[in-house]
């Protein structure tokens, strides 16, 4: 476990740096991630995706199926890849302050 | 002293999933202890820490030697970490001549490197069918992954999976809404596809058959589970997955054989609440292993018969109306169907029928090289290492040319073989589940 400070403020990561506590993202640790995760900016596109992510993880607890995130959204998966190059499970997840999901992933 | 290439679980962590941290005092007298009961209760631990001459068979045969060239890595190399301790204490030979005799003392040391290199061991057991005496080094390596449990010391990975797994019911954390969410939104998929209203039911009562499937299957690799829909609906199944155990993946048989006891047990009940005469395992190489070989050690004889889903798929896609795709496939045999479980045959007898053209990678079937990933070394963390285990998994099916699809009936291999395949250059290459075709190639009505 690590901590990090944004704009002031001490925010608990864990060892995969994802948000130990999902209470703790807020805009700033979205762009804080983007700088962690190779996205240069934070477009349009990746906010409809993150708000998409969060609006479910609020929901259901735990991220999307791949699948449905992709219909939902209309990003086919490459795109998906191209907006966030570790992939909609790792980098999108920890963007949008979701919990690393965790299994046979 | 060496240091582990993963995260460890921290006390509160594993007080989390109910283990003791032992206090460093302690730690090395209550290891001795541990691995004395280990010996007296698994004979067949003791037999293969007695009989080891190092004959060095084992060398080639092993994935992770040949991919790591790490001396530790070299199964007999690997089993001396125990061997040695074991001879120290409870031989006489040992007792009395020590390191002369091979023999070392259980010290901290030790202990580090057995987390480090029994975690790099993916409990394949193709070392034990090269092995003139068959000495398995997948048991050395369980024995010394629950022991180091029973200690506290952990990866925080199967910390992790655990948590979910006593939280709800399979390691990727789904709670039932989500659960029954993604089932809908599956059974949507399949009547957008072919106009056919096929049912993927979640905790049906009086349900005759139990599907538990891998709940990667409800993440990542949803078109096995479509196949596994599609065909028990074509089968005329009677049948539900219970969303108390959504996970064909036992995560106990790779860290703690008290947890996979656990496991099991909510297999069974989940069997009997549900009314079930047939639990049906789906594609998870580990995991059936678990199922098959160790439900009824766990609970006494049970009241239903298990089968795995290739199984029935190769016993009925004979008479199931089917078109034969056109395609290039070859087949990776996950190491517990082909070593552990006695799924061999059945996934080539579906490819033969549903494939036009099937290709055999060398070697395969008990002699196939694990994906790299095996026994739960799925962490982001150790990605290096898993790379370099997965090299000859790689060599083997690039060896076969031009392919349309890669079947890995295994939810750790597909999670690990797109890495692997892209890491090593070939990017272009589908791959995924062998009911992922069963249910392309599926007529259904």
């Amino acid at each position: 476990m690590s901590s990090v400070n944004v704009n002031g403020k001490d925010v608990e990561l864990d060892e995969d740096g994802f948000l130990n506590d999902p209470a703790d993202w807020n805009n700033d640790m979205a762009a804080y991630f983007a700088t962690q995760e190779d996205v240069t900016e934070l477009t349009e596109d990746h906010w409809k995706m993150i708000n998409y992510l969060r609006e479910y993880f609020q929901k259901f607890g735990v991220a999307p199926m791949v699948r449905k995130l992709c219909k939902d959204t209309g990003f086919p998966l490459k795109e998906v890849y191209e907006l966030f190059p570790s992939g909609p499970a790792k980098g999108a997840c920890k963007i949008a302050g979701l919990p690393k999901p965790t299994g046979c992933v | 002293m060496i240091k582990p290439p993963m995260h460890i679980a921290k006390e509160k962590e594993v007080e989390a999933i109910g283990f003791p941290m032992v206090p460093e005092a302690e730690l090395l007298n209550q290891a001795k202890e541990k691995l004395k009961h280990m010996k007296e209760s698994m004979r067949s631990l003791m037999v293969m820490l007695e009989t080891c001459t190092k004959c060095g068979n084992c060398a080639q045969q092993c994935h992770s030697y040949l991919g790591t060239q790490d001396y530790n890595n070299f199964p007999a190399a690997r089993a001396e970490l125990m061997r040695r301790v074991y001879k120290r204490y409870f031989t006489l030979q040992g007792k009395l001549f020590g390191s002369f005799a091979g023999a070392e003392d259980f010290d901290a040391e030790t202990l580090t490197k057995w987390l480090t290199y029994f975690y790099q061991c993916n409990e394949c057991r193709r070392c034990a069918v090269f092995c003139p005496f068959g000495i398995d080094t997948a048991e050395v390596t369980i024995a010394a992954r629950h022991i180091l449990s029973e200690l506290g010391i952990m990866p925080r990975f199967m910390q992790g999976i655990a948590v979910n797994m006593i939280k709800t019911g399979n390691n990727m954390g789904l709670p039932a809404p989500a659960i029954i969410d993604n089932a809908e939104f599956m059974e949507d998929e399949i009547l957008e596809e072919t106009g056919i209203v096929v049912k993927v039911p979640i905790d049906k009562p009086n349900s005759d058959v139990l599907y538990v499937p891998s709940s990667a299957d409800f993440f990542t690799n949803i078109d096995t589970m479509i196949g596994a829909a599609k065909m028990f609906h074509m089968l005329g199944l009677n049948w539900t997955i219970s969303s108390a155990i959504l996970e064909a993946a036992n995560f106990g048989l790779l860290f703690n054989l008290d947890v996979m006891e656990e496991h099991n047990k909510r297999i069974v009940n989940e069997a009997k609440k549900f009314g079930a005469k047939l639990v049906i395992q789906g594609e998870c190489g580990h995991g059936w292993r678990a199922a098959k070989m160790y439900t009824e050690g766990a609970s006494g004889p049970v009241p239903f018969e298990i089968k795995h889903v290739l199984e029935v798929a190769a016993e009925n896609i004979d008479r199931l109306p089917h078109k034969k795709l056109s395609m290039r496939v070859t087949l990776h045999d996950p190491c517990n169907y082909g070593r552990g479980g006695n799924i061999i045959e059945q996934p080539r007898k579906i490819l033969r029928t549903i494939v036009d053209d099937f290709v055999e990678m060398t070697p395969n079937r008990e002699e196939n090289f694990c994906c790299g990933g095996g026994s739960g070394l799925l962490m982001d963390e150790m990605k290096d290492i898993r790379m370099q285990l997965g090299k000859k998994k790689f060599e083997q099916v690039q060896a076969l040319g031009k392919l349309d699809y890669f079947a890995i009936p295994c939810s750790i291999c597909k999670a690990q073989l797109p890495t692997v395949m892209e890491h090593y250059g070939n990017n272009d290459l589908k791959m995924g589940g062998l009911m992922d075709l069963v249910g392309k190639s599926l007529i259904i009505s």
